[in-house]
């Protein structure tokens, strides 16, 4: 190779400050924000003074919080849900038909993925203030799919690309209906991709806060929405402590995924 | 009149401009065993989807027992397929795979059960029921295809080249296999092959397709000994095919004369052709002999290649063609690259193609 590893001699220790840097550009505001939330100063200090848990003594005493992270979670959940169902559908035909202007129709289902976040946030709201939905669950649920869907045809139509049509041919041979076939042999056959698809929309819509902040009313709000406008009011350490367990949730969403990924592909 | 077992009537089917099947008609008798055999892009498989319903076709008609089978959709045509790549589902067990039309069909767990482990014996993977495809090999995973498409009983089993992605030596075993179960259970199978000698060692009878047609229908030895076309001739065995500048036809022979003058007489004559003219003469490599007498095709030697059993000697003609023989070493010992001699051959195992 033109550039192999071990005979870059010095460089390789830049490689590895590089890496490490980059690693903790990454990381370091993340624990930072996690060891404020665990701090005793009222002015988050840095490093704390003393250790508390107080603070989320607090947050989970609110009950506004609560509702947003169960807002948050509804939406998500919906929004997710959702996706995966339209990305089937639009992944099915991306792959399997022969239409003209299939790849147009690829490339737009894509746009979300590269429109300026705050140009879908100002139209959707635009475009829902005059059909009443926003501040709406149903509001939030459309605005959060359409995030998340270019996401889920990617994961889909992946796997759907990697599942040779031929088996679903011999399902139906076999006497199966065209729909049937897909829902027992090839839905089953390509679950992985599906799981993908609801777990990369799931995580979109968690972590969403542009278009949520179009969305919300002072009534419903998700979590990144409640941060962002508790942070406006004062800088109090509860939203450390809320912002951690943002991340701390989206950890475990990743790593359950990743079990359970593992355990699929046995 | 009776009706034929299965019937396809020219059959036609267009994708745009490109005709991949012309005026296909077969007549299959009940438990035949038969062989689409041609070149890529000839239009086998899609005479095979025609049949299994993926494919409507343009123009025909496609009868099972007298009764036209084009208005059935697929699933409920009943008919057996094994596919060329390996369809098995990933996510089901061997057992599950065989059970899976069974289930469709709403049959009993216990005759369920039953079947699978007659149809497990019948590819002989008994004990094979617990694992999963993705721990076969490819031999075992098309015969767990087989045994699939077989359990539902179907009246007819298309195979689309189910063999080819398999080595020669497991391809062998498992030719043999497909033979004893077309035995055993008697269903009719229509077969694709672009292996010549797969479909001679498996078939009852060999259809020839070629650029959407069928060429020749017949047994092996019919489309070894008598070529209907120049394009079997070329394709079934190996052959020579010698220049003709003259050919005079009468009835069912010809008296042929090649460029060099010498001529030969009662030589078959094939396809109908009966103007007189050129053409090209065929004639297997194993057919031909050395002369002793010096009468025959002057030739000269090229090159003698050793291979065991037998040996092959290339030869020039006169006017520069080349032509090969294979024959038993003993017989060709005074064959040396550079010496001229003579070919002879049964006038009768070669033949004239206009
Ligand atoms: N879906 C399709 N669209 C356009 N042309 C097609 C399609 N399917 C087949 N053809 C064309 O029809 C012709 C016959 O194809 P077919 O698959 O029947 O050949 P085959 O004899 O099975 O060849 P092979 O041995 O390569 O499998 C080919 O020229 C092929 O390019
Ligand atoms: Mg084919």
């Amino acid at each position: 190779m033109l550039l192999s590893y071990r005979k870059l001699g010095g460089l390789r220790i830049a490689l590895w400050a590089i890496t490490l840097a980059v690693c903790l550009f990454l990381l370091v505001p993340i624990i930072f924000i996690a060891a404020l939330s665990f701090g005793s100063s009222q002015w988050l200090i840095f490093p704390p003074p003393s250790w508390t848990t107080k603070w989320y003594h607090e947050l989970f005493a609110d009950p506004r919080w609560l509702q947003a992270a169960m807002t948050s979670a509804k939406v998500g959940l919906l929004s997710a849900a959702l996706s995966v169902f339209l990305g089937l559908l639009a992944s099915f035909a991306l792959v399997r038909g022969s239409f003209p202007g299939r790849g147009i129709l690829r490339a737009l289902f894509l746009t979300p993925m590269v429109l300026p976040v705050i140009v879908f946030a100002v139209a959707i709201y635009a475009l829902f203030l005059r059909i009443g939905l926003n501040g709406t669950l149903v509001g939030f649920v459309i605005a959060h799919t359409v995030l998340g869907f270019p996401f889920a045809v990617i994961a889909i139509v992946n796997s759907l690309e990697g599942f040779d049509k031929s088996i679903e041919d011999a399902a139906v041979l076999c006497g199966a209906s065209p729909l049937q076939a897909k829902l027992k042999v090839t839905l089953p056959a390509i679950k992985l991709g599906l799981f993908s698809a609801a777990i990369f929309s799931f995580l979109i819509s968690w972590d969403e806060v542009v278009v949520a902040i179009f969305m919300a009313s002072p009534t419903l709000q998700t979590l990144p929405v409640r941060i962002w406008g508790a942070l406006r009011q004062d800088l109090s350490p509860v939203i450390a402590a809320a912002s951690t367990i943002l991340v701390a949730f989206t950890l475990v969403v990743m790593a359950l995924a990743a079990l359970i990924r593992s355990r699929m592909n046995k | 009149m009776n009706t034929m077992f299965l019937s396809i009537d020219k059959l036609r089917k267009t994708y745009g401009a490109v005709v991949a099947v012309d005026n296909v008609s077969l007549e299959v008798p009940e438990g035949e065993f038969l062989t689409f055999l041609g070149p890529s892009g000839s239009g086998k498989s899609t005479t095979l989807y025609a049949l299994a319903g993926f494919d409507e076709p343009s123009a025909g008609d496609i009868r099972l027992r007298g009764a036209s089978i084009l208005s059935t959709p697929s699933h409920k045509r009943n008919i057996g397929m094994v596919f060329q790549r390996y369809t098995l589902f990933p996510h089901l067990s061997v057992h599950e795979n065989i059970a899976f039309p069974l289930r469709v069909r709403h049959q009993s767990a216990s005759d369920i059960a039953a079947r699978v482990k007659a149809m497990l014996t019948l590819v002989r993977l008994e004990g094979y029921g617990a694992r999963m495809p993705a721990h076969l090999s490819g031999g075992q995973q098309q015969r767990v295809a087989l045994a699939r498409a077989l359990a539902y009983d179907p009246p007819v089993l298309l195979m689309d080249e189910p063999l080819s992605a398999l080595d020669k030596k497991l391809r062998e075993e498992i030719q043999i296999e497909i033979r004893r179960i077309h035995q055993e259970t008697g269903v009719t199978i229509l077969y694709v092959t672009h292996d010549q000698e797969e479909a001679l060692r498996l078939s009852d009878r060999i259809a020839v397709f070629n650029h959407g047609r069928i060429e020749q229908v017949g047994t092996g030895r019919e489309l070894y000994h008598n070529p209907a076309t120049r394009f079997v001739a070329g394709f079934v065995g190996d052959s020579n095919f010698l220049e003709v500048a003259d050919a005079e036809v009468r009835g069912e022979r010809a008296r042929i004369t090649f460029p060099d003058g010498t001529t030969l007489a009662n030589v078959p004559v094939h396809g109908g052709a009966s103007a007189s003219g050129t053409g090209e003469l065929m004639v297997r490599p194993q057919s031909l002999r050395l002369s002793t007498d010096g009468s025959g095709l002057p030739v000269r030697v090229r090159d003698v290649t050793f291979l065991g059993d037998t040996s092959t000697v290339l030869f020039e003609t006169a006017w520069g063609q080349e032509i090969w023989l294979r024959a038993a070493a003993s017989q060709i010992n005074n064959a040396t690259p550079g010496a001229n001699c003579h070919l002879e051959w049964n006038a009768t195992e070669s033949h004239w193609f206009a």
